[in-house]
């Protein structure tokens, strides 16, 4: 085999701050080679995400200093070369394609000016002149590639115009415009849902192959790579620490690291499955939906007046008892957070009823009584908690609101930290201070510290890293079991709520189209969109993928075309 | 666009509405009787029963404000009492030289605050944001009329690069006709010593009055700058090879450059404040000289006037800050349309 494509020997980059310097990467060596599709697994803070910024050149300097190593891309070594010649690389040379489809535009410019803009100022770069019509004819065929025919349309939106789906494959469009040879891709995919991830996937599985591009794919989602990548190096606190082709390092991993991700991820299928029981003699149900639907209006026009109704929950029954961990599962816009919120009083149904314990939602929303039967632990930890007040000050603020009585508030405080495993002294920490997993162990306390029965959780660890997650939900099961809790999960991962939830509902649009046990709904699902759903998921070994329910090319398509027709709103 | 600005503009119209008969109420709500004050202490309580009479002021209230809406439709605002002619006359007469020190200084605030405002983001934590960052805090902690006085004392009086007091040279001769704006008649007839001469005479009140909006304006663009230059979007330009000069000023600027453009029409209702005490110091010709002098007086017809054009001058400002705005970020005409 010749020269790689891509060599990064020995790179060491340190961080410099008020005069120390710290050091993030330890002599980083990887290799991808010419039509070679490679990635880099890590969790969060590992220095993945600086090794991609130190290739592509955007890592600034200071506070980052290369304190050793190389980078040759092209048998040229980057960290040499000049400023001008460096910058002639980006885009043509190296591109990349950054994770969150929204974030990557420029919020105020069209698709089309944004992406006329990468191909004028390569051409300039490259003493080049084509006059505009000749671009626009290179950046229209450039969608055709990303499967989007309607170019124009496109090229005249602006980015919120577009679905999520559509979006990234703009974005992949605007990496590929200027022909580059490397394309360095941080988890593509994953801020989407799964039914759309599956197809850029494929599509970026296809571009490496008919475009010869390598591919360096940047991720902590081993499903991903293992549909994805032909080697694998595994990076822990700056330093590789594994690597290897897929085969090996999935059938055979080495290094604890690598084994304790792999075992972190939740099995789809297979026998590592944990299934999960309602032990409790069920009397009457906790929470209960008979027919309860929400329509939002929309306003417009001279005079604000509605103009339409949007059935955002549609004709929901489903029955919650005491001790379930009931999960409702469905993909962004299937109104799933909507239907939570009317759990928890907030958002008022238009139709149908909503009881819990026996009593309607709508008499009790608002009352201490209330309060204390049913509480909400949020998706990211970090926004949920007030970022100027101590631990203990947040777990107060429930407690003085119902009323507890003021001098046992400093105790009751301990025995919360205890209970989701925190040590006491934090109590005077600041959130800043404390680690994702920590914030949201404070959430979950803070959610618990006026004795709810019911508990919502809404994504609790869909912000967290495999490893986190899972003591987060080994400390869930915990609390259920000490504390008789019932709990309503709301999320998009089904692969966790095979190992979580004893019940599960699917929402498509507002409705529910399928409900029952998780056992029956995984094994046997019966909609077509369960079964898109389930086949599209990413999961990391043989025998899960051949449990996957199978789903021909015709059915997904039919189910896609009525899951995303709705655009992304 | 363009029935979001339709629609923007028909607000406008209850604005106005809205604040003349909210004007009309608290100038007939303040003690003191317009009559006899325009007559003076010594007229007999005939006399003053008669000019009651005459201004309509023994009618009932709702009939004297009917009378001054309907008046004002027609663009009738009443007499003056100081000037004993029409207040529209004399506001005609002081608003062009009010417009031209505004929105002199409106270019001027806009011309400073946002360049040096870039310049501290991309120099962020050296010496060029250090200097901005004294440059702001004396703008903003210095009162106007401080800052008014010791321009003139120092800039004009003793140094005399420019002007004390005043408009224009009068010996030039020069009467500006068609628009009334000194710069620009002076450009159309082509008499380029008169503009040199009223631009002279203009900077020293545009810098008194722009120095506080020029502060903030520059911090807020710092701030947005630094911002917008950590968004995935910056990143990813700088990665297709968009060079940095067109980073910083086509997509960050852009994206930036919303809450200073805010800011600033805001600004313009303090600058109108601002412009009472300016204009006395300067002695310039404009309708803030003109108010200063009206309210004194108590000269209620001329007070309603003034602020009624110093309301539609705020109004318009926001409805052209709100227009541009628009231009620039799809989002706000969009979402103006209502299709959350």
């Amino acid at each position: 085999m010749s020269a790689p494509l891509l060599e990064v020997a020995d790179l060491t980059i340190g961080f410099r701050a008020y005069g120390t310097q710290r050091r993030i990467l330890h002599g980083v060596s990887l290799t991808v080679g010419e039509g070679e599709r490679v990635s880099l697994i890590g969790q969060s803070g590992s220095g993945k995400t600086v090794t991609m910024r130190t290739i592509i050149g955007t890592l600034p300097m200071p506070p980052g200093v290369v304190e050793g190593g190389a980078i040759r891309y092209d048998g040229r070594s980057l960290l040499d070369l000049s400023r001008q010649e460096r910058n002639r690389l980006k885009g043509t040379g190296i591109s990349i394609i950054l994770q969150d489809p929204m974030l990557s535009f420029n919020p105020v410019l069209t698709v089309g000016r944004q992406m006329d803009d990468i191909v004028r100022f390569a051409d300039i770069r490259e003493g080049r002149t084509r006059p505009r019509a000749e671009r626009r004819a290179h950046i229209v065929e450039t969608l055709w590639k990303v499967q989007l025919p309607e170019g124009d349309r496109i090229l005249g939106s602006y980015p919120m115009m577009l679905s999520g789906g559509m979006r990234q494959r703009v974005l992949i469009g605007m990496a590929l415009l200027n022909k580059p040879r490397l394309l360095i891709a941080d988890e593509p995919g994953t801020a989407l849902d799964v039914t759309t991830q599956a197809e850029i996937l494929a599509l970026l599985n296809r571009l490496v192959a008919e475009e010869g591009l390598s591919l360096l794919l940047i991720t902590h989602n081993l499903g991903v790579v293992r549909e994805m990548a032909d080697r694998v190096y595994v990076m822990e606190k700056g330093r590789i620490v594994e690597e290897g082709t897929r085969a090996t390092v999935f059938a055979n991993p080495v290094h604890p690291y690598t084994r304790r991700l792999m075992e972190a991820v939740p099995p789809l299928y297979g026998l590592g499955v944990r299934t999960v029981t309602n032990l409790r003699e069920s009397r009457a149900p906790a929470i209960e939906a008979d027919g309860a639907g929400k329509a939002f209006l929309t306003r417009g026009g001279w005079f604000n007046q509605v103009t339409g109704r949007f059935q955002a929950v549609n004709d929901v029954s489903l029955k919650i008892m005491p001790g379930d961990i009931f999960g409702i599962a469905g993909e962004s816009g299937s109104g799933k957070t909507t239907l939570a919120k009317m759990m928890l009083g907030l958002i008022k149904p238009t139709s149908g009823i909503l009881e819990v314990e026996g009593r309607a939602v709508s008499a009790l929303a608002g009352t201490e009584e209330f309060r204390k039967l049913i509480q909400i632990v949020y998706q990211n930890p970090g926004s949920s908690l007030n970022p100027r007040r101590t631990v203990a000050d947040q777990l107060a603020v429930p407690l003085k609101f119902t009323g507890h009585e003021t001098a046992g508030i400093g105790r009751r405080i301990g025995e919360l930290l205890e209970m989701v495993d925190l040590p006491a002294d934090y109590a005077n920490m600041y959130p800043h201070e404390l680690s994702g997993g920590q914030k949201q162990r404070v959430a979950i306390a803070r959610a618990l510290s006026v004795r709810p029965r019911i508990l919502v959780l809404d994504e609790p660890t869909s912000a967290l890293d495999v490893l986190v997650q899972s003591t987060v939900i080994d400390l869930l099961h915990r609390l259920r079991e000490e504390l008789d809790l019932t709990y309503v999960f709301i999320s998009h991962d089904l692969s966790l709520m095979r190992n979580f939830c004893n019940r599960v509902a699917v929402m498509l649009r507002g409705e529910v189209v399928e409900q029952g046990a998780v056992a029956e709904i995984f094994d046997a699902p019966r909609h077509p969109y369960t079964r898109a759903l389930l086949s599209a998921i990413p999961v990391i070994s043989e025998q899960e993928e051949a449990l996957k329910p199978q789903v021909t090319k015709q059915e997904r398509a039919a189910v896609l075309a009525t899951s995303t027709a709705l655009g992304g709103h | 666009m363009l029935p979001y600005l339709i629609r923007r503009a028909l607000s406008l119209f209850f604005v106005l509405l809205g604040l003349a008969v909210l004007i009309f109420v608290i100038a007939r709500i303040v003690p003191g009787d317009p009559a006899r004050i325009a007559l003076g202490p010594l007229a007999t309580a005939d006399q003053v029963a008669q000019l009651r009479a005459e201004m309509g002021l023994d009618e009932p209230f709702l009939v004297q404000l009917w009378t001054y809406l309907s008046g004002l439709a027609q663009g009738d605002l009443g007499k003056s009492l100081l000037t004993s002619r029409p207040v529209r006359d004399d506001i005609m007469a002081a608003l062009p030289a009010t417009l031209e020190l505004v929105l002199f200084t409106v270019v001027l605030q806009i011309a400073l605050s946002i360049p040096l405002g870039v310049l501290a983001a991309v120099y962020r934590n050296t010496w060029i944001d250090n200097v901005t960052r004294v440059i702001s805090l004396i703008g903003v902690v210095t009162p106007g009329f401080v800052l008014a006085i010791m321009l003139q004392l120092l800039a004009a009086y003793y140094f005399g690069f420019f002007p004390v007091t005043g408009r224009i040279d009068p010996s030039l001769g020069f009467s500006a006709d068609i628009t009334g704006l000194l710069i620009v008649d002076g450009a159309i007839a082509g008499r380029w010593d008169v503009v040199g001469d009223a631009l002279r005479h203009l900077m020293l009140p545009a810098l008194a009055l722009s120095a506080a909006g020029i502060g903030q304006v520059m911090r807020i663009t710092r701030a947005a700058m630094i911002e917008v230059s950590s968004r995935d979007f910056i990143e990813a330009s700088r990665a297709y090879g968009i060079p940095e000069r067109v980073v910083t000023f086509r997509y960050m600027l852009r994206v930036a450059s919303v809450a200073p453009l805010t800011i600033l029409g805001l600004e313009f209702a303090s600058l109108i404040g601002n412009a009472f005490i300016v204009e006395f110091v300067f002695s310039w010709p404009g309708i803030a000289s003109y108010g200063v002098r009206t309210i004194l007086q108590k000269d209620l017809n001329a007070v309603i006037g003034v602020v009624l054009v110093s309301g539609v001058f705020f109004v318009v400002a926001n409805l052209v800050i709100d227009t541009i705005l628009g231009l620039l970020d799809p989002r706000h005409r969009l979402r103006a349309k209502g299709g959350e």
